[in-house]
């Protein structure tokens, strides 16, 4: 049974739909990507399972409950752009929170430190929020949602607004925490998903364009295409060229080195280049086989 | 009635200037003030009462 | 219960942070010895500025112990009303405009909580105020112009501080809708509306909020209190918790 069950999901703000009739389920333990463009839905979607919107229609189920079961304590929430008390100090803020779900003023304490320590946070326990810089409140935030130990992570967009590095930092912990409990976390950006997520729900005005796991989505979406990259050198041009002519050849694309061929047979073609490359001792540079389209999928939906 | 009791105003002027210093402190700690520092630490210092209410009330942007 | 002690523990911790706890009680000293201060010199101030007409100071007379008193909690009236309700009116709004509000009701609160331990540190801030501003105001009183009488200063002080409360608590209920200098504006003009109807109109609305400072000023005069405003200062103040925590609850996001 799944620890989540969103059923006929509806949200209108006056009259226009935002998040018009959507349906999953999350299982307990698996990280699922809510996926999307902007303005899809995705964070009026976590509002909703957050407790902080109430639905226009539909129903929301946790941990098997009748639906409207308030399940907060269970529950922990991060924001898009987390707003802090500034005068409050990181540990501070994080005492409260616990308490506020049901923690014990010393379990508090001691939890708090602990999960600051995790998220590199310790050292400005003690300092004002109000001096953190923009990947510090973002690991505050994902502080505060882990500090009750909830046993649903909700995530709105928790890398999108970081520098390269924040990002890193963050998406470590996200793999990390993911072990441990349920995640739903929204992106708009493909690679995130990819590299967290069991399951994927890909969202584009307010209703569900694709969901699934990601590793059905990636065999159901791959195409029978071989992408290779080759050293710009005469042999390598020469050869890519009579690479057209294979039974197995559908259509080819070849500029300046870099060749997309479609096949009919991605087992064989492969093969057969690949011996080819060997024998003529072709310098390549890359070579992928049966290549996924959730990206080409995504740009369609988004393009839309 | 020609002699002043400042045993009885000390106190009031003791309190003006706890009031004046408190923002003092507030004004150098905070970042985000309405309009300019300079205006605020003017009326804090010569603005009596009705200076330092406006600068609790209305100088700061958040607290 | 312990959640709500967490919600007024932390609205006290801001209260010291932002200097409330401090600022607030220092004005409301000042402003109680300020009045006796400026009556008994009142003379002196009026011989010392120059363009006065001559037969004036003759006919200066200094007011007793219990009209100075009177006047000073007449200055909380004012004065103290407005810092109150300035003081008062981001208490809701703040946590909407800057998004802490979203963490907040992520967690397992009720919005009652929420806004009564608001209320809870307002009433807080301003019995401390009224206190110490009463203290201050008596001890100079006494000291300049005679004996008054304890119980009817607890008692008018008492008073006063209920139509205090009715303001700021009307500020907690517009704070918990309208931005913060909109529900300090809506709070002073209700409150200012209901003393000006009581100023018209003093037999009929006898009942009202509004005839409490009166009544405080006649408490220490020796006269008669009448439960009416008591009954329905309470009401207001209910009400105004209760709207407040409905409103929380529905409007739970900015936008």
């Amino acid at each position: 049974m799944p620890l989540l069950e969103v059923t006929n999901l509806r949200k209108s703000f006056g009259g226009h739909p935002s998040v018009d009739g959507i349906s999953f389920g999350a299982e307990a333990g698996r990280c699922v990507a809510l996926l999307g463009p902007n303005g899809a839905g995705k964070t009026t979607t976590l509002r909703m399972l957050a407790g902080l919107l109430p639905p226009t229609g539909g129903s929301i189920s946790f941990g098997g409950d009748p639906p409207g079961t308030d399940y907060r304590r269970q529950l922990g929430y991060l924001p898009q752009s987390p707003a802090f008390y500034s005068w409050m100090s990181g540990l501070e803020y994080m005492i409260f929170a616990a308490k506020l779900s049901g923690m014990a003023a010393k379990e508090a304490a001691s939890v708090s430190g602990a999960v600051l320590e995790r998220v590199g946070l310790s050292s400005a326990a003690r300092r004002r929020i109000g001096g953190y810089s923009g990947g510090m409140k973002q690991r505050l935030g994902l502080a505060q949602a882990l500090v009750h130990r909830p046993r649903l992570l909700l995530l709105d967009e928790p890398v999108s607004a970081l520098d390269p590095i924040g990002r890193r930092e963050v998406m470590e912990l996200l793999r990390d925490i993911r072990e441990e409990t349920t995640v739903i976390f929204s992106t708009h950006v493909l690679h995130d998903a990819e590299e967290i997520c069991d399951d994927v729900i890909l969202m584009n005005r307010g209703a569900i364009a694709v969901q699934g796991t990601l590793a059905r989505l990636r065999a159901e979406y791959s195409l029978p295409v071989i992408r290779i990259t080759t050293a710009k050198e005469d042999k390598a041009v020469r050869w890519l060229e009579e690479l057209r002519h294979k039974a197995f050849m559908e259509e080819a694309s070849i500029s300046d080195g870099r060749a997309v061929f479609n096949v009919s047979d991605v087992g064989l073609a492969r093969r057969m280049i690949l011996q080819e490359a060997a024998g003529l001792d072709i310098p390549l540079l890359q070579f992928e086989a049966g290549s996924s389209t959730l990206e080409d999928l995504f740009m369609k939906v988004v393009g839309t | 009635m020609d002699k002043v009791n400042w045993g009885l105003i000390a106190p009031l002027l003791a309190l003006q200037i706890l009031l004046a210093v408190v923002g003092l402190i507030s004004l150098a700690r905070t970042e985000q003030v309405r309009g300019p520092k300079w205006m605020w630490v003017l009326l804090l210092v010569f603005g009596n009462l009705l200076g330092s209410i406006a600068y609790f009330t209305l100088g700061r942007k958040e607290l | 219960m312990s959640k709500l002690w967490t919600l007024y523990y932390r609205e006290m911790l801001e209260a010291v942070r932002s200097y409330k706890l401090i600022w607030i009680p220092v004005v409301f000293i000042i402003l109680g010895i300020m009045q006796p201060l400026v009556t008994f010199y009142m003379a002196d101030i009026l011989a010392a500025s120059s363009n006065v007409p001559a037969g004036f100071m003759d006919s200066y007379e200094m007011p007793g112990a219990a009209a100075v008193m009177a006047q000073a909690l007449g200055q909380y009236g004012t004065i103290g009303i407005l810092i109150l309700v300035l003081g008062t009116m981001n208490s809701l709004a703040g946590e909407r405009s800057s998004g802490t509000a979203e963490l907040l009701m992520a967690r397992p609160v009720s919005p009652v909580s929420i806004v009564v331990a608001k209320w809870a540190a307002n009433f807080t801030v301003l019995i401390i105020a009224l206190v110490l501003g009463v203290a201050g105001a008596a001890y100079y009183t006494v000291q300049l112009m005679g004996g008054l009488a304890w119980g009817a200063v607890a008692a008018a002080s008492g008073l006063y501080a209920l139509w205090l409360l009715c303001a700021v608590s009307l500020t907690l209920l517009f704070s918990a809708w309208l931005r913060g200098p909109a529900a300090a504006g809506f709070a002073l003009l209700l409150a200012a509306g209901m003393s000006l109807a009581h100023s018209l109109l003093p037999s009929r609305t006898a009942w009202l909020p509004a005839a409490l400072p009166g009544m405080s000023a006649s408490v220490l005069a020796e006269g008669r209190v009448t439960g009416g405003p008591m009954i329905s200062a309470a009401l207001l103040i209910v009400a105004c918790i209760a709207g407040a925590s409905l409103l929380v609850r529905r409007n739970k996001l900015p936008n």
